[in-house]
């Protein structure tokens, strides 16, 4: 771990993050591209840096730490091919929308006026209104 | 018998290829599917069962010694989960074969499915925590597929919202892994149970929280799971029954498997986890109230079972942790089970909002009895499954003197059995107010298709079985709880060379 | 004991599913499981009344201690044939109250064998949890039965307030049972009522309050007994049984069995005297003013309730007596004029005092079982209920608690107020309508609708004239309560005493009360000032309603970049508080060299240019080239698989990425508020900070040497590569690899899925020999047709050439596959969709799962022949071109990868690649 690579890594994270707190598909698909980068870089940092790990080019000894390369390698293909699926769906959104931007949900909007417990109490009022418990002579 | 470790994970794999090239013969599709998950399950039982005999079974991939190449690790916990886990998803398949709609006829929808059912499985045997990442980019991956297959605006909606949200998770994931990664030098579960017993306290409890949290989010732990109850009730109700009966219960196992093997006792985040587990609990119930429509109330209703999970865990005692497993176990029927009979109430009613079905104990008595008995298991009323798990849960809590979260759990199953309960007089008791949208007249009037009512019934079935048999499951969960808290036999078993 | 159990079980079950073939029979085969448990109490009797114990046990889960066990003792004796003998009465009654059609007769009845099921099961248990477990099916089943008619709102409000209120003291009791029992050491009731549990400290304290409290509310003692009266909405067969004889008893039972080891301990005595009183008092006022007689019964209920929980409480061994005497004389009385109660309904259509119509003497039959029962309830002597107050005053003068007296006082009170309302009852059903002389349409009842009223009546007179036969029982229950109780001797005359003095103070007061209608009238009228414990119930609902919109509102809002902002803060907040703390400095690392601060430099130009411009499409540009830089770094960094993988793989996302952005507007639109920009700059920052800091204290903080180390030494000799990286791939970590083409797969599937929603079925696996179909705007030049071909030929040799030298030197099946992907996109610009097609000679599909199965298989294949998952088989054979090399099963695994991804991609262009799609129709 170097500090350029650190403090490189902390940018794109933040700049990921920024990007990821909007409501364009569009931007946020960026915005998660850069997180995995740092993300990714931050892996490669994880290891010993040095020449690249090919046996024969090299003594042993100055070689890259070849295991997170392989990791970073494995979480690169697993991103690329999650962003296309994501991709699609953005595709989708446009084709229904003629717009990726991400809506909130409808039924969460719906909560914060209902009367909730609205059947309960109802049949509670119906109940003691009906209920002829202590009828006034 | 380490050679029956990897089949859950591969066989599916090779039924998915397989189920892709025939892909012009939905009947062949669904023979292999059928058949592969009904292997797993049994292949699943036998490694149960041999573990129980012989302790933990380690397979190595490529005949490489850990910690160089990843190790696959049949332990109780992992092995009780992998057969709950894959009788769930045959029973689903099941329902969904059965179930009418273009989705599951989709010609992706067989190997998409068998592609999550390989990430489950290898979610709980990896003994690798790079592969756990991969094992949940399977298990992810295939879910985004299923909750979107059909193209439908809400799912769209909701898609976007579950797809980015995990996406987030498993950056966060590669991040934590790159840092661990960096101050230990290995990826292997069981070395770095070693090796950050060596790093100092605080990065070790401060890693020991992050991966709570990044596992959290899976888990839907307050305040990582608004995700959650926007998402699920979206998909079609089969595939709901997974994401609610297995995904989550999957983010449960890692926090699990994470706490208890790699961190010792003094940095394990105890306080939090109860804190979190409450909070939970009571937030979660409290949205079930709030809703009005039965798989959102369900959805909610499960965010509030996972703090109960948590309670477990978070007392790290064998009494909490041996709850919780139980607990693991019970949850992952019930609500598979409530949420198949919700897709029957859909079917029969034509819709799951509570003001426009109605009146079904007439119409559909035997889905009646179908959703009642789970619910209430749920609730957690005696003699079923839910109250083993709750009283468990209340007297390892009382046992280590956590007075105020067994107070919230007890409060909080009543609140669920008032949301279990609003479904019940909404759907079955009302009279209908609105006449359905444009339901499907119901076949048969008994409630749903038989191809659709006999798994449900199957799965209620296997919950009623999880409180006949509580005392030998619960002897289980004991050992378990006892093997994952001791931990040495683990790490012995993996790098045994 | 547990077969019996079994026997209501299954017999309940049964009726549920099939009963309704029975119609109204279904009540009369209800009424097996019960006789056949009332016969068998009935067989045991000499042994407990000897003062011997029937035990059963079963074990559920033995780790936990939840055991099943079973004891009949005396009590148990004494409740199980009042509920199983009085069951069977009433369920033949029901079978004639009944109509032949109506609904569901099977579910009624087989719920009601569940209910009497559980209830003996309650009274049977000599363990605390399973007291619970049938305590919440009482509840569960009261709830179905008291909602029975279930399109009443009435029926459906009383049957929740019934369950959340027994419940929610249900589950207050069982937090007090774990509490006790870790206190005390066990569950089992014999244990603690024979050993001495302890009864002081805090905890104990605690428990006990929570015991009672579900002890109060399942026998509804103020101020929980506003479901009781709720309940009335069931059928009147339900609530005689549930709301009268038995499950109202549970908590008085409980209490009964606590009491003697417990009535010692500071809260007990003053909480249970206290509630019951005013339970007695206050039920007694509601009783006088119901004009409803089922309501009047039901008020009336609550007030015996309170007597009994004042006698059973008091805990001294006479008002135990006096407690059991009353609860056998109780059950027998209030079931029976629940009876008659059904009986003027089933009748007259009416049981409102002011409408009941004039019964002629065909009616005598009912008017005497009413006159009977009444009077039992009053306690006129020769009758049962005389007996019970009797020795209830007896038991309370020469109480030697504190304040012991005022009880008795106000027993006597309460006492008038049960002569007064039981006069009204009477006087209401018969006297009054006579002496208006409306006759009405009033068919006198058959007898065997009546008979089981009568016969209940009879034995009340039975006891009220011979009490002395019960001495046997009474006794046994009673040291079955409490060991140091003495022989019971129960008489109707004792001598001129003061407990007589008393009774003929209550009756007097009581008729007089009675008599005085209309003046009591009027001062009761001021009663209902008093807030009403329903009207508290429906402000709970109200709270938690509103309670749980203001949560879900807050935290639930929808939003998605909410739900991120959340989880990113919690996921830097809570670690970086954790770290902070106890933080030890590992100091700073090295800068780096100076050749990365431009690649840095560039990195970050790109992603802030990414993050700010307008157009879609610069952005995407602007990411590819933070992507270049990423690969730039890797090369510095010594990684040139990984810089080869990330370039190619940003080629490939800039080109999809551009494929869905041409359908996409060209800009973004404005920027939300500044606030929002602020907040979101806030959280960026913030996370920033984190990262760069865990990451220097991770790397600071690192020991011991990579497992890597290793890997390289063995890479040759045991991996049969040079490239260390490709051979953990393929070899060291063949397993990711795997599950990551799968999540190739997988997720192409999905695109194909999702983009192509609504075309034709078929074109998710469009045929190879489709006609070519013209891309957009693309002329095709035959000059840049020639030499984009042998470009695409040129470069898919590449592809191979590294997927087989991947081994030894960078490259592999991923950059190979990748390779190919650029190549195919290349053909695409050049000639569309259709080029794609005809350029690769499978479909998609195809190559995808044929990739997929070739890595599968030769992961799987070691298995069969004994070897573990991803066994490397190898061998060295000479090749053309590539010179010597080892031709190993890895290699055949990568080249699963390589096909799989060259099907993902071919999937991409089939997904994204072609025609303006059609309007998707929402």
């Amino acid at each position: 771990m170097t500090i350029v690579l650190a403090a490189t890594a902390a940018t794109l994270f933040a700049v990921g993050t920024y990007l990821v707190l909007q409501r364009k598909l569009s931007r946020i698909i960026i915005g998660l591209g850069l997180l995995t980068h740092g993300a990714n870089l931050l892996l490669l940092g994880s290891g010993r840096r040095g020449s690249p790990p090919v046996i024969g080019t090299g003594e042993v000894g100055s070689f890259s730490d070849p295991l997170p390369q392989a990791l970073a390698l494995t979480a690169i293909v697993i991103t690329f091919a999650v962003t296309v699926l994501l991709l699609a769906l953005a595709y989708r959104s446009w084709l229904l929308t003629h717009d990726d931007e991400v809506e909130d949900d409808v039924g969460d909007r719906d909560v914060a006026r209902a009367e909730i417990l609205r059947e309960e109490i109802h049949d509670q009022e119906t109940a003691m209104t009906d209920g002829i418990v202590d009828p006034v002579p | 018998m380490s050679w029956l470790v990897p089949v859950p994970i591969v066989l599916p794999l090779l039924g998915a290829a397989l189920s892709v090239l025939v892909g012009r013969s939905r009947v062949a599709q669904r023979v292999i599917g059928v058949a592969v998950l009904a292997t797993v399950a049994a292949a699943s039982a036998v490694l149960l069962v041999a573990v129980e005999r012989d302790g933990t079974i380690v397979a190595r991939a490529g005949d490489w010694p850990a910690p160089l190449g990843i190790t696959l690790v049949a332990d109780r916990l992992a092995v009780t989960m992998l057969v709950v886990a894959a009788v769930m998803l045959l029973g689903v398949l099941l329902y969904a074969i059965a179930e009418p709609g273009a989705e599951r006829n989709h010609v992706g929808f067989q190997s998409v499915y068998l592609a999550l059912a390989a990430g489950v499985s290898a979610s709980f045997l990896t003994g690798d925590l790079f592969n756990l990442f991969v094992a949940f980019e399977m298990m992810l991956t295939a879910s985004y597929v299923l909750m979107t297959l059909g193209g439908r605006r809400e799912q769209v909606r909701a898609g976007m919202t579950y797809v980015v949200i995990s996406l987030l998770a498993s950056t966060l994931f590669i991040t934590s892994l790159a840092l661990l990664y960096a101050a230990t030098g290995t990826v292997n579960m069981a070395d770095l149970a070693g090796r950050i017993a060596e790093l100092p306290p605080g990065v070790r409890s401060a890693f020991a929280v992050l991966l709570l949290v990044v596992f959290g989010i899976k888990a839907a732990l307050f305040p990582l799971f608004f995700w959650l109850p926007d998402s699920y009730p979206i998909a079609p109700s089969p595939i709901t029954a997974v994401f609610a009966g297995l995904l989550t219960k999957v983010g449960i196992y890692a926090i699990v498997r994470s706490q208890t093997l790699f961190f010792p006792a003094d940095s394990r985040p105890d306080t939090l986890v109860l804190v979190l587990a409450g909070a939970t609990m009571v937030v979660g119930v409290l949205g079930a109230l709030a809703q009005d429509d039965v798989k959102r109330i369900l959805s909610f209703t499960i965010v509030s079972q996972i703090g109960y999970l948590a309670f477990g865990l978070g007392l790290f005692t064998v009494a909490g942790v041996a709850a919780a497993v139980f607990s693991m176990v019970h949850h992952i029927v019930v609500t598979t089970a409530l949420f198949l009979a919700s897709g029957l109430i859909e079917q029969v009613g034509g819709s799951s909002r509570l003001t426009r079905v109605g009146g079904m104990v007439r119409k559909a008595p035997v889905m009646a009895a179908l959703f009642l008995l789970p619910a209430l298991g749920m609730a957690g009323i005696p003699p079923l499954s839910g109250f083993v798990s709750k009283f468990a849960l209340v007297d390892a809590g009382i046992a280590s003197r956590q007075y105020v979260v067994v107070g919230v759990s007890l409060l909080v199953s009543l609140l669920t059995l008032l949301s279990m309960i609003r479904i019940w007089t909404g759907v079955f008791w009302n009279p209908v107010e609105e006449p359905p949208a444009d339901g499907p007249p119901d076949p048969g009037g008994r409630g749903g298709p038989l191809g659709m009512l006999l798994p449900t019934a199957a799965v209620v079935a296997c919950s009623l079985g999880v409180a006949a048999v509580a005392g030998p499951l619960y002897a289980l969960s004991e050992r378990t709880a006892t093997e994952l808290l001791d931990r040495t036999s683990y790490v012995a078993e993996v790098t045994r060379r | 004991m547990i077969a019996i159990l079994a026997l209501f079980g299954l017999s309940g079950v049964l009726l549920i599913a099939f009963g309704d073939r029975l119609r109204h029979n279904a009540f009369i085969a209800a009424a097996l499981a019960p006789a056949v448990s009332a016969l068998w109490t009935c067989l045991q009797l000499d042994e407990v009344v000897t003062g011997g114990v029937v035990a059963e046990q079963l074990a559920w889960v033995r780790q936990l201690g939840l055991t099943v066990d079973l004891r009949l003792d005396g009590m148990g004796a004494t409740m199980t044939l009042l509920v199983s003998g009085i069951g069977v009465l009433i369920l033949l009654y029901a079978r004639s109250y009944f109509s032949p059609d109506m609904p569901n007769p099977g579910r009624l009845a087989g719920l009601l064998v569940l209910f009497a099921g559980a209830m003996v099961g309650l009274v049977q248990a000599d363990h605390l949890l399973v007291v619970y477990t049938c305590w919440e099916i009482t509840s569960v089943t009261s709830y179905l039965l008291i909602g029975n008619t279930h399109t009443d709102a009435n029926a459906r409000a009383a049957a929740l307030h019934a369950l959340l209120v027994t419940s929610a003291g249900g589950l207050a009791m069982l937090g007090g049972f774990v509490l006790l029992a870790h206190e005390a050491g066990t569950y089992r009731i014999g244990e603690l009522a024979g050993g001495t549990p302890p009864t002081g400290g805090a905890t104990v304290t605690v428990a006990l309050v929570l015991v009672l409290l579900g002890a109060f509310t399942k026998s509804a003692q103020y101020p929980f007994h506003a479901w009781l009266p709720g309940a009335m909405a069931a059928p009147t067969p339900v609530s005689a049984y549930l709301h009268s004889a038995t499950m109202v008893k549970a908590g008085v039972y409980l209490v009964a069995r606590l009491a003697p080891v417990f009535a010692v301990a500071t809260v007990w005595r003053p909480t249970v005297l206290a509630v019951g009183l005013v339970t007695l008092v206050a039920g007694g006022l509601r009783a006088l003013r119901q004009h409803d007689l089922k309501l009047l019964l039901a008020f009336g209920t609550v007030s015996q309730l309170g007597l009994m929980m004042v006698l059973f409480g008091a805990g001294t061994p006479e008002a135990t007596t006096a407690g059991w005497v009353l609860l056998v004389a109780h059950a027998l009385f209030k079931a029976a004029l629940f009876l008659v109660v059904g009986i003027l309904d089933h009748q007259t259509g009416t049981r409102d005092i002011r409408e009941l119509p004039a019964l002629d003497r065909r009616w005598r039959g009912v008017e005497v079982v009413s006159a009977v029962s009444a009077a039992s309830m009053a306690g006129l002597p020769l009758v049962a209920g005389f007996v019970a107050k009797e020795s209830a005053y007896a038991a309370l003068l020469d109480a030697s608690f504190t304040a012991a007296d005022v009880v008795a006082a106000a027993t006597v009170g309460g006492s008038m107020l049960t002569v007064a309302y039981a006069a009204r009852f009477h006087r209401g059903a018969f006297l009054t309508p006579r002496r208006r002389g409306r006759p009405g349409p009033a068919p006198s009842p058959s007898p065997l609708l009546l008979a089981p009223a009568a016969l209940l009546a009879a034995v009340t007179v039975v006891l009220g004239v011979a009490p002395a036969a019960a001495d046997g029982l009474a006794t046994a229950a009673v040291r079955s309560l409490d060991g140091t109780a003495e022989a019971v001797h129960l008489a109707v005359w004792h001598a001129f005493n003061l407990p007589l003095l008393l009774s003929v103070v209550t009756l007097a007061g009581g008729f007089l009360l009675a008599v005085a209608d209309r003046p009591a009238q009027r001062v009761l009228a001021a009663g209902s000032a008093v807030p009403r414990a329903d009207a508290v119930y429906l402000r709970t609902l109200h709270g938690l309603g509103n309670l749980a919109r203001a949560v879900t509102g807050v935290v639930q809002n929808g939003s998605l970049p909410v739900y991120a902002g959340v989880i990113l803060l919690t996921a830097v907040a809570l670690p970086a508080a954790t770290l902070l703390p106890s933080l030890e400095w590992p100091g700073w690392p090295s800068p780096g060299n100076v050749a990365d601060v431009p690649i840095a430099a560039m990195l970050v130009v790109a992603a802030v240019g990414a993050a700010t411009v307008r157009r879609r499409f610069s952005a995407a540009v602007f990411l590819g080239a933070a992507g270049y830089g990423m690969a730039a770094f890797f090369v510095a960094y010594g990684a040139p698989d990984l810089a080869l993988t990330q370039a190619v793989v940003e080629t490939l996302s800039t080109v999809v990425f551009v494929l869905v952005l041409r359908r996409l507007p060209e800009r973004f639109e404005r920027q939300s508020s500044s606030r929002r920009r602020v907040v979101r700059l806030g959280i960026a920052a913030l996370v920033g900070v984190t990262v760069f800091g865990f990451a220097i204290v991770a790397g600071g903080s690192r020991t011991s040497p990579p497992v890597s180390d290793e890997m390289v030494a063995r890479s040759v000799p045991d991996g049969h590569g040079r490239n260390v990286v490709n051979v953990i791939l393929v070899d060291f970590r063949g397993l990711d690899t795997l599950g990551e083409i799968t999540v190739l797969a997988v997720a192409s599937i999905g695109a194909v899925a999702l983009a192509r929603v609504g075309r034709r079925a078929a074109a998710s696996q469009a045929e190879p020999e489709a006609p070519p179909i013209e891309a957009p705007g693309v002329r095709r030049i035959v000059f840049v047709d020639v030499s984009v071909h042998m470009v695409f030929h040129v470069v898919m040799l590449a592809s191979v050439w590294l997927l087989f030298a991947g081994h030894n030197q960078p490259g592999g099946g991923f950059v190979g596959g990748l390779l190919a992907g650029s190549a195919i996109t290349l053909n695409y610009i050049a000639g569309g969709i259709g080029e794609v097609r005809s350029g690769s000679r499978f479909r998609p599909w195809t190559v995808l799962g044929g990739g997929l199965l070739l890595a599968a298989g030769t992961a799987t294949l070691p298995l069969l022949t004994g070897g573990s998952v991803l066994d490397v088989a190898s061998s060295s054979v000479e090749l053309p071109v590539l010179g010597t090399m080892n031709l190993s099963s890895a290699l055949v695994f990568d080249a699963g990868v390589y096909l799989a991804v060259v099907g993902m991609v071919l999937m991409a262009f089939e997904a994204f690649g072609d025609e303006a799609p059609i309007e998707a129709s929402a």
